[in-house]
């Protein structure tokens, strides 16, 4: 009924929103969920069509989404339209901000790679000084990332190693292929370990909040959902300071609504969520709001072929597969000219080599094509990105979105930590490639504007001392109790894990540590 | 219909209407009653037998298929230094269509006179660049020049690259886009496809595409919204 106050708001439907709505509701409290966009249908919003039939053939449509690498003409229409949802940035440092706001957010479309956080990246501090520790440590969250590795089915091999933390596993048994084998041999001699990667294998293929999360949380009769409405701010009472009510703008008609709540828990994504809690000034005491925005490195790496899989010769036996180098740097012994460390994502395949490994044209080019077809071979970078105060978002004044909120504005750049451990990453794969017999065909050192990662995390960060974060250990603002923020906002590091995994473990922890809360009448 | 037919049903209408006014004391439809079926001015429900039809046996043809794009970006030097370079770097092998055959020049055309102008500029000046060159060191156009000559124009500029990491040396940079433009543009096309089939691959090129999800028409930059006229409307 209108005009009622609802007991949790929850904004955003991703991975935190849905693990936040499952466990509240599970625990018997009503909530209302906002999405920014509509629900997708695939059978409704998508159709089979051939490049030629697309109006450019198949090329991103020029100027149509230029930060979003990702994209191309056949799933343009699923990412936020820059047009629609500006920011701004120095022209000389840009960002890449790359957003999803269908009902299921990113998490209807990421990558699936599965890591726990170390005590090397929540305590990084401690180990090598710079930065800060997060305010809980890897024993804190083992058993929430044990119940996140089970419903989503994350397939794994435990391999023993503190920086590469085992899990709750859909056990990994397969073996390795044969050019797999070979570099993982080359490895041991380089004393850098060659892992099994980690994935969530979902369900039929999702995984995903709409499909592992949210059906829970409807199940229970106590979630309530609205999309197609856009959140422009949020308001407190003046006497208490506590968050009292949310004002929205329908997505498509423009109405102004609002809704009163006990209790907001946001997750709209990092960026989201902090320029929400930035056009409503509210929870920023410590004045950190907007700082320490952190991503992880991608795109420096190498692509080799290996020789003898060319000419024919590739068989399922010899390529094939995949493997995660976790971070091995700056674990026992320090590099010369970085701190933190890399993983380095390994791919075989035994298709079609990209033409761009060659340089030739015409004939030339489709011999090459035809006698390297099935022995391609690549390494790839994840690099931890260190926390600055000085890379930050704030609101910027001047642009709004369609709907007049005011954009944020994105102040950020690698320095040479960054281009150091990037170039680092590099060396070490052409290495380890040339030592298992690979011919190295193409190398990149330069790493992916910041944000291509699609892994922006911090600027809301969590911290023990409310002078220096914004939120307490439970994702908790120090400023509103009733305020929780339980996306990758409170990220204190980057780390060079894929943080789904942590995002999702730190939701399912706060809301736990919310439904307490209310349960004991303290929010 | 005929008009005749059509001002006798108007005029039924109407005295349908002021017959209804003349019975005003009549008593009112009991309530649960649903109201009549709303329909358009006219004599036929406006969705009438749509619902039911069967989707038109077309397979429709893009227009590829049977016309010619016209150039209308580059100037006509440069189309043809483009026509020239786009036979050299992919002419048709093993069955599949070379750049000519797929209308590759005509189709960058279109998507450069689309482009930001950093990628216009880039293959202006590449493609004038690629013709100044012929005529220093052969004499002549890069369109009439051997293979072999333009060999050794290009050779030096190819490079080995990754997605969104292009060379950005002025000259490599124009020559290995274009190159990937070229490739890319011939293997969408439907001549492409055509051959792929006929060697017997299934669904060449086939993605899922993603049509606009409930599309917001009225945002700031639509087509839509730029018309002073239309601004007007809605304030």
């Amino acid at each position: 009924m209108a005009e009622e106050k609802v007991d949790v708001l929850i904004i955003g439907s991703g991975h935190s929103g849905g693990m936040a709505a499952k466990v509240l509701t599970e625990k018997g409290i009503s909530c209302l969920m906002l999405n920014a966009g509509p629900i997708a249908d695939v059978r409704r919003d998508t159709e089979p069509k051939p490049a030629y039939a697309l109006p450019f053939r198949g090329f991103d449509q020029p100027g149509r989404l230029p930060h979003v690498f990702q994209s191309n003409e056949f799933n343009a229409n699923t990412w936020v339209d820059e047009k629609e949802v500006p920011y701004t940035y120095d022209p000389k440092h840009p960002y890449n901000w790359v957003r999803v706001r269908l009902f299921g957010g990113r998490s209807l479309f990421w990558s699936r790679q599965s890591f726990r956080l170390s005590d090397y990246e929540l305590k990084g501090k401690s180990h090598d000084g710079f930065g800060d520790d997060w305010p809980i440590s890897l024993a804190d969250l083992a058993p929430y990332y044990s119940q996140v590795e089970a419903i989503f089915r994350v397939r794994g091999r435990a391999e023993g190693l503190p920086q590469y933390p085992d899990g709750n596993f859909v056990p990994d048994d397969s073996p390795w292929t044969g050019c797999m084998q070979r570099f993982v041999t080359a490895g041991k001699q380089m004393g850098i370990p060659v892992c099994k990667a980690r994935s969530s294998e979902g369900v039929d293929g999702l995984a995903s909040s709409v499909n592992l999360l949210l059906p829970d949380a409807f199940a229970t009769g106590k979630l309530k959902t609205i999309p197609n409405v856009v959140v422009r701010e949020l308001s407190a009472d003046k006497n208490t300071g506590l968050i009292n009510e949310a004002h929205f703008v329908d997505r498509l008609s423009r109405r102004e609504m609002s809704v009163r709540a006990r209790v907001v828990v946001l997750a709209a994504g990092t960026l989201e969520s902090t320029r929400l809690l930035l056009n409503s000034r509210m929870a920023n005491s410590s004045g950190v709001m907007g700082h320490y925005l952190i991503d992880q490195v991608y795109g420096p790496g190498i692509t080799c072929s290996v020789p003898e899989a060319r000419d024919g010769k590739a068989t399922p036996e010899l390529i094939g597969g995949s493997a995660l180098i976790p971070r091995f740097r700056n674990l026992d012994t320090k590099a010369k000219n970085f701190i933190r460390g890399y993983a380095l994502n390994i791919y075989s395949s035994i298709h079609s080599m990209d033409p761009r490994n060659f340089a030739a044209y015409g004939e030339e080019l489709q011999k090459k094509i035809d006698s390297y077809h099935g022995s391609g071979f690549s390494a790839g970078i994840m690099g931890e990105v260190l926390a600055r105060y000085e890379n930050h978002v704030s609101i910027d004044k001047n642009v709004v979105d369609a709907w007049n909120i005011p954009a944020l504005r994105i102040d950020t750049k690698y320095t040479d930590n960054e281009f150091n451990m990037a170039r680092d990453a590099v060396d070490t794969s052409i290495a380890l490639a040339e030592a298992a017999g690979f011919e190295v065909l193409t190398k990149n050192y330069d790493p992916n504007p910041p944000g291509y990662s699609i892994h922006e995390l911090g600027t809301c960060r969590m911290g023990d001392d409310p002078k220096t974060s914004v939120l307490n250990k439970w994702c908790q603002s120090h400023d509103a109790k009733n305020l929780f923020v339980v996306d990758g906002s409170s990220f204190v590091s980057s780390g060079w894990q894929n943080p789904t995994m942590t995002i999702l473990a730190l939701a399912m922890r706060s809301s736990e540590y919310l439904a307490e809360q209310m349960r004991q009448g303290n929010v | 219909m005929q008009r005749r037919d059509f001002v006798k049903a108007m005029m039924a209408a109407t005295v349908t209407a002021r017959t209804m006014l003349g019975q005003q004391t009549a008593a009112p439809p009991p309530p649960g009653t649903p109201p009549p079926p709303a329909t358009a001015p006219g004599p036929v429900p406006w969705m009438r037998g749509l619902m039911e039809v069967k989707p038109l046996p077309i397979t429709p043809l893009v227009p590829d298929a049977v016309a010619q794009t016209h150039a209308h970006f580059f100037t006509d030097q440069q189309m043809t230094t483009l026509r020239r370079l786009s036979e050299i770097l992919l002419p048709p092998l093993k069955g599949y269509p070379g750049a000519l055959d797929a209308g590759t020049p005509e189709f960058l055309d279109f998507l450069i006179s689309v482009s930001p102008s950093d990628r216009q500029q880039m293959y202006q000046s590449g493609l004038d660049w690629l013709d100044a060159e012929a005529k220093q060191h052969y004499d002549a156009s890069f369109e009439n020049i051997q293979p072999a000559q333009a060999d050794q124009l290009l050779r030096p500029w190819l490079r080995t690259w990754m997605s969104d990491h292009p060379p950005a040396e002025p000259h490599a940079q124009f020559v290995n886009i274009a190159h990937s433009d070229i490739r890319r543009a011939t293997m969408n096309s439907q001549a492409w496809s055509d051959a792929a089939s006929a060697a017997g691959e299934h669904e060449p090129g086939v993605d899922l595409y993603w049509f606009p999800v409930e599309p917001d028409v009225r945002r700031e930059g639509s087509a839509l919204n730029r018309a002073p006229a239309l601004r007007n409307r809605h304030s």
